[in-house]
């Protein structure tokens, strides 16, 4: 079975553990294996819109450069922020040669402190930007092919109609993302249709969910989550479909808050995009983490039809 | 040996600011074989000239240099100078310390040492000029419009008058371009039609202009008051001489095609005019949409005409004509709104563009001029208009304002509320641009007087929420952001020259700037004209423009073309290449790097000629050739030679 490099990201590693379980399964039912990196650090996060040049690109690119340097041209999340960080990382590394300079310098700087090179006596090379960041989705689409997993679908999600939610980092920016069009995008659409479901199209599905506002500024999170989640519900949604950690869990645990702000609300169940395709490729439903969820996704799974029996262990 | 004389202009500031130009003039007295030098702040000026003039005759000078601008600016006007005083005018050469210099160092020391090299250059050159005479050539009194717009037919219309021949070739059926799409025109509201009209029946009716509809321009070859074109007329499976624009075929055609002309908010059957005041008044045959050439059955157009004008075997023709003189008047398009992702890519019903909602204001238009929404025909009561959609958004989309929208968006606001009394239109916009005789009155009145709400601001979405069209923008006056949900949004989608300017301008050979609009010989003194001689340029082919000035610009246009025409004979430069014919042992690498086609192989010869009224003297043959056969005039191997050695500082 193919194995590709994949970096999990703190989110998934530790509070949305279930995530990674998530993709970790389906993935293996789509015939390759997410083969986790012996050593990795936090990606950052937010490093490529801060100020600071160089500094901030040093965590992404040493992670990029052990994949490189283990012989290894893909690394695949499964996490927007991750995905966005480490992709730009890549990109500033690419495109401007003293940046390109300047963190090899640091890296090359730090190495003898680090054990696994002990056991590598080869000669330092630059970490020139070899290894392609790619998002577990858009593995999906491109490399696998969408039609692989509408082929192996388990369980038929027909009738169900799922929300995209972009979010913000995922698509942005263009040039340097390139995986969809920002403005009108089609990625996820696609992906809820290979499922089966029936993607529903409403107009905040690209809007800012608040972020890390909802650390600092709660109420203006809750805010743009209610518009959110109003605006899908509006349009027919049972339940929106994220590929960011920090979108789930604005969605998902502000509504409770919302409920309190705005007496119209209905709750609307969240899902990430690797608990649908595990659901859909016959995971059983427990191994999907749906209890730590705040918002009760039972009403989707009941529509699923989980008394069908088709599924089977991993 | 030569009497030299170098001129050194300062250019007001230009030169002098970074060139220290008295000591220009200084070395180059002590250069070889000159024999005066001096200084002047404006060369150009006729005092400048003055000075050149008066010295030739009292320096007895057989060669002048004038260290200046480009010569692309002034070349001519100095040599002129140089024949009044008597010299030839190829003794006169110009050193460029301007733009190859002062204008691109700030370092003046090194700077004044780089002038005093160009000049030192020059000097070696000048000092081999031959004395030319320039090559008569001979001109074909009959010019080529392409584009039937109001440029075009303007343009054909004031060379027609002068009593000269002219092709106008439209691509369309029709000419009128998109003049006769819109309403009414800003800033007096007078309709379009009605003025554009007599204009495409006078061009239509006039003895010196031939019609050529339904046709493109195939090939291009010659030069300048020799060119040869070849047009293709497609077949329009009409005979036209026959049809006498009756219409019932169209009448009868079960086919439905969106039209073009009225922004596919309405439809006609496969055998259509695109409007019913259409010069020529001839239909034509849609093949992609016609049901006999698609299913072989139907031909009922053939069936009603009385007089057998359809004829569905009629192919393409081709026609070959001789004509002196080109003028590209292509016109636009506007950006596909499909191209606006932000702004509902295209699947947003009541989202149009403003040529369309031209239509829906339009007498002669699909709602016979009452504004309706084409998703279900209602009234707007809240219409949002857009400027800027697609315009000054480097990162997105186009870079340049589209020049027309500010003025044209008021237009429409206007002529909504004067249509609908208790509608409420609003007008997103960056700046509001009325720079136009009558512009700024025509805009004040409508923001004080007609209610129309003018929001200072950049729309960020539009998307379809019911029956709705919702659109999100900021008040930048305000710092608040906006929602409005409107019946209505019209965006005044960016002006970007049309898809088929790229493909003619190869076949022409003529060029475009870095927005694929047709560029013009120079931004200020030559508008009209493209760098390739014979060639000119008219309307928003070469940039966003408004009626009045794309009627200057062709008018413009057609007065070169008359001056053109107005000379006996053209007179090519002589500075092009010639051919030892001892030397040239007929290899032909030089027919094979020649971009004009100038050079021929002789049979008889056995050498490969220089065909001079095609030769623009680039040189490239004389760099290929082998043998050294190919020689420049004035520009000999010897005088290269001794210019590169001048160049890097020798003598």
């Amino acid at each position: 079975m193919a194995k590709i490099a994949y970096y999990p990201g703190c989110a998934l590693n530790e509070r949305s553990s279930h995530l990674d379980r998530s993709a970790r399964d389906a993935t293996l039912r789509l015939g390759f294996e997410l083969d986790e990196l012996d050593t990795w650090t936090c990606c950052g996060a937010v490093p490529p819109v801060s100020e600071e040049r160089v500094m901030n690109l040093i965590a992404p690119s040493r992670i990029l450069k052990d994949v490189r340097d283990s012989g290894r041209d893909t690394l695949i999340t499964i996490c927007d922020f991750c995905y966005n960080t480490l992709k730009r990382t890549n990109y500033s590394i690419k495109s401007d040669e003293i940046t390109r300079k300047r963190v090899n310098a640091f890296l090359a700087d730090d190495t003898p402190e680090r054990d696994y090179l002990e056991k590598d006596d080869s000669l330092w090379v630059d970490y020139e930007g070899e290894v392609k960041v790619i998002h577990l989705m858009e593995y999906l689409r491109d490399e696998l092919g969408y039609d692989k997993i509408t082929e192996n679908l388990k369980r038929s999600l027909r009738g169900l109609k799922i929300a995209p939610y972009y979010g913000c980092v995922m698509l942005r920016p263009q040039n340097e993302i390139q995986l969809d069009d920002p403005e009108n995008p089609a990625i996820i659409e696609d992906f809820i249709t290979a499922l089966d479901a029936q993607p529903v199209k409403y107009p905040y599905r690209t809007e800012c969910c608040g972020s890390y506002l909802s650390v600092s500024s709660p109420d203006a999170s809750t805010r743009l989550c209610y518009r959110i989640l109003t605006s899908a519900r509006k349009n027919g949604a049972d339940a929106i479909v994220v590929s960011c950690p920090l979108c789930f869990y604005n969605l998902d645990s502000r509504q409770k808050a919302i409920s309190e702000a705005y007496s119209d609300f209905k709750p609307v169940p969240i899902f990430y995009f690797t608990q649908l395709l595990s659901v859909a490729l016959g995971v059983k439903f427990g191994r999907q983490g749906f209890e730590k969820h705040n918002v009760d996704v039972t009403p989707v799974l009941d529509k699923i039809g989980s008394s069908t029996g088709k599924e089977d262990e991993v | 040996m030569k009497r030299i004389g170098v001129f050194v202009c300062h250019c007001g500031i230009n030169i002098a600011e970074t060139v220290d130009v008295k000591r220009v003039a200084e070395e180059a007295m002590k250069m070889e074989g000159v024999a005066y030098a001096q200084d002047y702040i404006y060369m150009c000026s006729e005092p400048g000239q003055t000075l050149v003039r008066e010295k030739i005759v009292e320096e007895k000078l057989d060669a002048v240099i004038i260290a200046a601008c480009s010569p692309n600016l002034h070349e001519s006007t100095f040599r002129a100078a140089a024949e009044e005083a008597g010299l030839n005018p190829w003794q006169c050469e110009i050193a460029n310390i301007r733009e190859q210099c002062s204008w691109v160092h700030t370092d003046r020391e090194k700077a004044t040492s780089k002038a005093i090299h160009i000049v030192a250059t020059i000097v070696q050159k000048t000092k081999l000029n031959e004395s030319l005479e320039p090559i008569p050539v001979s001109i074909t009194k009959k010019a080529l419009v392409i584009g039937g717009g109001i440029a075009g037919i303007q343009a054909a219309l004031d060379i027609a008058d002068s009593g000269h021949k002219v092709i106008l070739v439209e691509k369309e059926s029709s000419i009128g371009g998109h003049m006769a799409q819109l309403s009414e025109t800003f800033p007096t509201l007078d309709c379009s039609q009605c003025i554009l009209t007599p204009k495409m029946v006078a061009a239509g009716k006039h003895p010196n202009i031939e019609l050529m509809t339904y046709s493109q321009v195939d090939e291009v070859s010659g030069y300048v008051g020799n060119f040869k074109v070849r047009i293709r007329q497609k077949a329009a499976f009409v005979d036209w001489s026959k049809c006498n624009g009756c219409g019932l075929c169209m009448e009868k055609c079960p086919a439905k095609v969106s039209s073009v002309f009225d922004r596919e908010l309405a439809k006609h059957g496969a055998i259509y005019v695109p409007f019913p005041q259409a010069v020529p008044n001839k239909p034509v045959i849609d093949k992609d949409s016609c049901i006999y050439f698609k299913s072989g059955k139907c031909r009922l157009c053939e069936k009603v005409c009385e007089i057998g004008a359809i004829d569905f075997e009629q192919e393409d023709r081709f026609i070959e004509e001789e004509v002196g003189a080109i003028i590209t008047a292509t016109g636009f398009d506007t950006l596909p709104v499909v191209d606006l992702a932000e702004y509902g890519a295209g699947e947003v019903p009541d989202v149009i563009d403003g040529l369309a909602f031209e239509r829906l204001l339009s007498a002669s238009g699909p709602t016979v001029g009452e504004v309706r929404r084409p998703s279900d025909g209602m009234v707007p009561k809240e219409i949002v208009f857009v400027q800027c959609a697609g315009s000054r958004d480097p990162e997105r989309y186009k870079p340049y304002c589209s020049k027309i929208c500010c003025m044209y968006t008021t237009k429409h606001a206007l002529l909504y509320k004067h249509r609908v009394h208790d509608g409420q239109p609003y007008i997103f916009y960056i700046d509001i641009r009325t720079g136009g005789k009558g512009y700024e009155e025509f805009y004040h009145n409508a923001e004080e007087e007609e209610g129309i709400i003018y929001l200072r601001g950049k729309v960020a979405k539009i998307f379809r929420d019911g029956d709705k069209t919702v659109v999100w923008g900021t008040d930048t006056l305000t710092g608040r952001n906006i929602e409005i949900a409107a019946d209505l949004v019209v965006l005044a989608t960016a002006v970007v020259p049309k898809d088929s300017t790229a493909e003619l301008v190869k076949k022409l050979r003529i060029q475009t700037g870095p927005n694929g609009f047709l560029a013009e010989a120079h931004p200020k003194l030559r508008p009209v004209e493209s760098i390739n001689s014979g060639f000119f340029i008219a309307g928003a082919a070469q940039g966003p423009k408004d009626i009045p000035e794309t009627v200057s610009q062709a008018s413009a246009a057609a007065c070169k073309v008359i001056s053109l025409f107005s000379r006996d004979h053209l007179e090519q430069d002589p500075a092009i290449a010639w051919v030892d014919e001892d030397l040239c042992g007929g290899c032909r690498i030089c027919i094979s790097v020649c971009p004009y086609d100038a050079r021929e192989f002789d049979e008889e010869k056995g050498i490969v000629i220089v065909n001079e009224a095609l030769c623009e003297g680039c040189g490239s043959c004389v760099a290929a050739c082998a043998c050294g056969a190919t020689q420049q005039r004035n520009l000999s191997d010897s005088q290269i030679k001794s210019m590169v050695t001048a160049s890097l500082g020798g003598v």
